[in-house]
């Protein structure tokens, strides 16, 4: 199945999806780039799209469809653009573990992709490479990525 | 759907610190209060001021080489990517009257060839480095003509840049200091000089008997304090006598029998030198510097050395660039760019002194704040020495979202982090984390 079925297939995202990276506002695009933006499979605000089901819950914030060159299926990027910084971390690992729960019930269509959980910083970040936090992020299948998510062409 | 922005950064000038004081004259002798317009303006002109120029083309593995020395200045790469060559360099640009003369004064004699010079400097076979007619230095703007240097005999002056050579435990055999001629002539000259000087330290500024670490009037009581922690344990550093020959070796305060050069750990033998190099630098005297010693070259400092020792040798290091010394690393630690980093951010953000003596669980002293406040006002520079392109980049920024791989991956010292970082969540998010279960 691609990435724009299976959206079309979850509970209140039949009309959520948007082609390339169009369900991201215009600053929010500036946190993605693609190496080559043909292979896009549309994205979706899934933070607008499921505000009035959770209106109380951590919301995630996007899904991207990308497929690569070395992929025969679609693969998502979770991605949520916050604040990097140490007050943030319990917030987006809150999103996390919503994202987590709403992917194995009502996103249950979208959970089966190869996919990357991304959280890309709104503004400067104040984790390195080494730093241990980041050590955990990895470990609940987080990726920190600095400012911007580049989506290479193989995976 | 709620954006939190970044957390706005307060005035790095903030109005309660004191970052005019002098670091190396009493207190109250110095510019007390905080800075005014007029004293940032004058602070970023004496930056610029500082600010020393070498380009390099096509010499040895680089190809083209730009670097602008900061108070503290790092280098980053991968082996064999001209890093040492460029800091010999250095030490050639700053101090060649007192290399030649040295390098007469021990019977080295080059017949004022450039090929001969350049074997006997940088050490046997190096004179492959050169490259008639493609090679070229610019010092400070001025291009410099080595075949030149190597016909001419400089005028001899004091030596005035200090090396502390990567190979520095070769500097002891036995638990002495070699002398310049125990070398071979085809072994570098910084590491011949580098032991001939901690002869003379050893020979003329220490009691045929007695402890060298720690000594009361050497380094401050709080950097002994770490240094014994990290590196010594419980052990003494000192000088005794076996069949009349004289030696350092280790022991505890009261024991009678001490440890032989021969025994002590891996990190000990790599460490004495270099505790010996900073001796040298701080003599026991009111006067911060050594002669007319104004920069200081490091050669990974973290040869080894377990990260916590690792972090006193910043410490030392921190305390030569607060004396006034500009020095020049190299490294392959990422602990010593995460301690720039860190320096860049403090102070962007105004943090106090206490922050950055926080992240070396140093004491918070008035004098460690002195030397942590001094540390944050100077500037530091790092470079890549990129072995893809034979180019260097300047990754001061240490900016871990830069566009650029060897950028954000600070020059190679977080890539793997970052690739181990990236498998283990992808891993994790297919598997299942314990968050989630």
């Amino acid at each position: 199945m691609t990435f724009k079925k299976a959206v079309g297939a979850t509970d209140h995202l039949a009309n959520a999806w948007r082609p390339g990276l169009q369900a991201l506002r215009a600053n929010d695009r500036n946190h993605v780039s693609a190496e080559d933006t043909r292979r896009l499979k549309g994205s979706v605000d899934i933070d607008g799209a499921l505000q009035a089901q959770h209106p109380h819950a951590n919301r995630w914030d996007f899904a991207i469809g990308y497929r690569h060159s070395n992929r025969q299926q679609d693969c998502i990027y979770w991605l949520e653009i916050h604040t990097a910084n140490d007050e943030e971390t319990e917030v987006v690992l809150r999103k996390l573990a919503w994202l987590q729960q709403w992917l194995a019930s009502e996103g249950r269509p979208l959970k089966d992709f190869e996919c990357d959980f991304i959280w890309v910083s709104s503004g400067s970040t104040s984790f390195t490479l080494t730093a241990p936090q980041v050590k955990r992020f990895a470990e609940l299948g987080l990726q920190q990525r600095g400012r911007v998510l580049r989506i290479r062409d193989k995976r | 759907m709620p954006r939190m922005t970044s957390r706005p950064t307060r005035n790095s000038n903030a109005a309660h610190r004191q970052r005019e004081k002098r670091y190396n004259r009493n207190d109250g002798c110095g510019t007390d209060g905080p800075p005014t317009g007029e004293g940032r303006m004058a602070e970023k002109v004496a930056h610029l001021e500082n600010m020393t120029t070498l380009k390099m083309k096509n010499l040895g593995q680089i190809k083209e080489a730009n670097l602008t020395f900061g108070d503290l200045t790092v280098l980053v790469g991968p082996q064999a990517t001209g890093k040492s060559i460029a800091l010999q360099l250095l030490k050639l640009m700053v101090d060649a009257g007192q290399v030649q003369e040295e390098m007469g004064r021990h019977g080295l004699d080059w017949d004022q060839k450039l090929p001969e010079f350049l074997d006997i400097y940088f050490g046997e076979g190096m004179r492959s480095i050169w490259r008639e007619g493609s090679t070229s230095i610019e010092w400070e703007g001025n291009p410099v003509d080595l075949p030149q240097m190597a016909r001419r005999r400089r005028p001899n002056k004091e030596e005035t840049l200090f090396f502390i050579p990567a190979q520095r435990v070769l500097a002891l055999r036995d638990g002495w200091p070699r002398p310049f001629t125990d070398y071979a002539p085809g072994d570098p000259f910084a590491v011949r000089e580098f032991s001939e000087n901690l002869r003379v330290l050893v020979e003329q500024e220490f009691g045929p008997s007695g402890d060298l670490f720690p000594q009361q009037r050497r380094l401050k009581r709080e950097l002994r304090d770490l240094l014994q922690k990290h590196v010594f344990s419980n052990f003494h550093l000192k000088v005794d006598k076996f069949r009349s020959q004289k030696r350092l070796v280790l022991g505890a305060e009261e024991a009678k029998e001490a440890l032989p050069y021969m025994v002590w750990s891996a990190g000990q033998r790599e460490f004495v030198p270099l505790l010996l190099g900073f001796y040298w630098l701080m003599p026991p005297t009111r006067t911060p510097t050594r002669g007319r010693i104004k920069w200081v070259v490091l050669e990974e400092l973290e040869m080894g050395l377990h990260p916590r020792a690792i972090g006193v040798v910043l410490l030392l290091v921190f305390e030569l660039v607060a004396r006034g010394y500009r020095v020049c690393l190299s490294t392959h630690s990422p602990q010593v760019l995460d301690a720039a980093w860190a320096l860049k951010h403090l102070k962007a953000n105004g943090a106090g002194p206490e922050a950055l003596l926080d992240i070396f669980e140093a004491q918070n002293t008035q004098s460690m704040q002195k030397l942590a406040d001094t540390v944050m006002e100077k500037l530091v520079k790092v470079f890549y020495f990129d072995r893809e392109t034979g180019t260097t980049n300047d990754i001061s920024d240490l900016d871990p979202t830069a566009e650029q791989e060897g950028a954000s991956g600070w020059g190679g010292l977080a890539e793997f982090s970052g690739r181990a970082n990236r498998a283990v969540a992808r891993a994790a998010a297919t598997g299942q984390p314990e968050l989630f279960k």
